[in-house]
């Protein structure tokens, strides 16, 4: 423990100087200091600081993404290429093609899973902390009592105010496994705790459930629907509720919080994204083409390209006096190739 | 005997095609026996001074057997690090290899695009038989797009 404390410190300080902060602005605006909805509403504003920060990161993965879905068609191609060679050296020659592909496209295989790898170390501090400052018996309870030195950049106060506040009668680091096992270190009533803590699990894993159902329904691209990027992804789509869920009955009320808030917040960007820049040839994007149509507007991306190879096209019936340069101009191209 | 140059798979290409190219010719005899005296001589006497990396090579020949198949194709850089690190100290020797391996490894990271990353060319050669084969497994020839 002391070994991987030295490599969180950075986050733990972080994470306890962002909630402390908050807290003592809400106090100082009016909320009351020990009030368990000053300390989730500090929670929440952990969130709103974090994912602001990690929006960057974020449009990285889009653009990653998005690259991965669009050249969908070329690694099929590429696998075609290759069907049925399958000794080492050919496999190698396969596998270049395809990094040389990623990179072509600025696709980076790392990039999908990072917007959950960074959030880690900030979620990890903060269960850290719940799970410290809670009282005895649980998980990674060392032997210092937090609620007397501090807890990094949370005063002796703070830790005993934050590790006694409430909301809805269960104590922010009360958890489910907590209440099923009779810990007496429980703040609220068995019931409640269970009652609540089930409440936002389900909250948590259903958010994250629609919005990974969300992105394959609509910002996917026919062809990337297909391969095995699609296969990945809807293993993606069970798993990762499945791990919340058993990961879930471990995390205290206010790591639950967090983690529901964030779901939330992707959510919304993920929904603003599919609206105003949907993946071209998706779903969304015809449904973005619809809306435009209504308002009058020219469509954009895989249907705009199609509507300009359609006006491209050299009409054959129609030949009024305005065909002649038409047909010059065509010929000219010809003579070019 | 037909000889190869690390630097033979550093053609335009980038591809072991240029390699075989070279031994051709130097089969029919319209190309120059590729190495000189000096490089044959060192050769050999390099025998010698590749004995440190042998090893490294052990090690991660192993890694890459045993270890390698737990996390599956994760590198974003073609070679994938322990395939890298092989070659780079095979044909570098152990420090200069274990050096690019370390610092290919630290630039395997989410931030760097990955892509094509060869290990860069060295002045060893080797009688054809004698190639190792992860300089082979790293230079495939790109096979020509059927269109």
């Amino acid at each position: 423990m002391a070994f991987l404390d030295t490599i969180m410190w950075p986050f733990s300080w972080a994470v306890s100087f962002i909630l402390s902060t908050w807290h003592s602005l809400l106090t100082m605006v009016g909320l009351p200091e020990g009030s368990g909805w000053n300390w989730a509403l500090s929670i929440l504003l952990l969130v709103l600081v974090i994912r602001i920060i990690l929006i960057p990161l974020f449009v990285r993965q889009i653009k990653s993404q998005r690259g991965m879905q669009i050249i969908q068609p070329e690694l099929q191609k590429l696998q075609a290429k290759y069907k049925g060679k399958k000794d080492p050296v050919s496999r190698q020659a396969q596998v270049a093609e395809q990094q040389a592909l990623f990179k072509r496209n600025k696709v980076n295989p790392f990039m999908t899973c990072l917007p959950i790898l960074a959030q880690m170390p900030i979620f990890l501090a903060l269960f850290w902390c719940l799970n410290r400052i809670g009282g005895s018996g649980r998980m990674g309870t060392s032997d210092v009592d937090y609620q007397e030195e501090g807890y990094y950049a949370l005063s002796s106060s703070e830790v005993t105010s934050f590790a006694n506040s409430r909301i809805f009668e269960v104590g922010m680091p009360d958890t489910f496994l907590g209440a099923v096992q009779g810990d007496p270190a429980l703040m609220g009533g068995t019931v409640a705790v269970i009652v609540l803590t089930t409440v936002m699990i389900v909250m948590m894993v259903s958010t994250q459930f629609f919005t990974q159902k969300q992105l394959m329904q609509k910002n996917m691209s026919e062809a990337a629907l297909t391969g095995q990027f699609a296969q990945t992804q809807k293993i993606m789509l069970y798993a990762l509720p499945l791990v919340f869920i058993f990961g879930g009955v471990y995390f205290p009320v206010g790591v639950l919080i967090y983690w529901t808030a964030t779901n939330f917040w992707t959510m919304g960007q993920q929904w603003w994204v599919i609206r105003n820049n949907p993946t071209p040839g998706s779903l969304a994007e015809k449904e973005l083409n619809l809306r435009r149509a209504t308002k009058g507007l020219p469509p954009v991306g895989e249907d705009a390209r199609k509507a300009r190879e359609e006006a491209e096209k050299p009409k054959g019936q129609h030949k009024g006096p305005t065909a002649q340069p038409k047909k010059k101009k065509k010929k000219k191209k010809k003579g070019q190739r | 005997m037909t000889w190869i140059r690390h630097s033979d798979f550093y053609g335009e290409a980038h591809t072991i095609s240029d390699a075989e190219m070279i031994l051709s010719q130097q089969r029919e005899g319209s190309a120059p026996p590729v190495p000189t005296e000096e490089e044959i001589e060192r050769h050999y006497w390099r025998r010698w001074r590749r004995a440190a990396a042998y090893p490294a090579i052990v090690f991660i020949m192993i890694w890459r057997k045993l270890v390698s198949p737990l996390y599956g194709q994760v590198c974003g850089f073609y070679p994938s690090c322990s395939a890298y690190g092989l070659e780079a100290v095979t044909v570098h020797g152990l420090f200069r290899g274990s050096a690019l391996t370390a610092w290919r490894i630290l630039r395997c990271n989410p931030f760097t695009g990955g892509g094509i990353n060869h290990v860069p060319a060295s002045p060893r050669v080797w009688p054809e038989e004698e190639l190792p084969e992860i300089v082979r497994l790293n230079h495939p020839p790109i096979p020509r797009d059927p269109d």
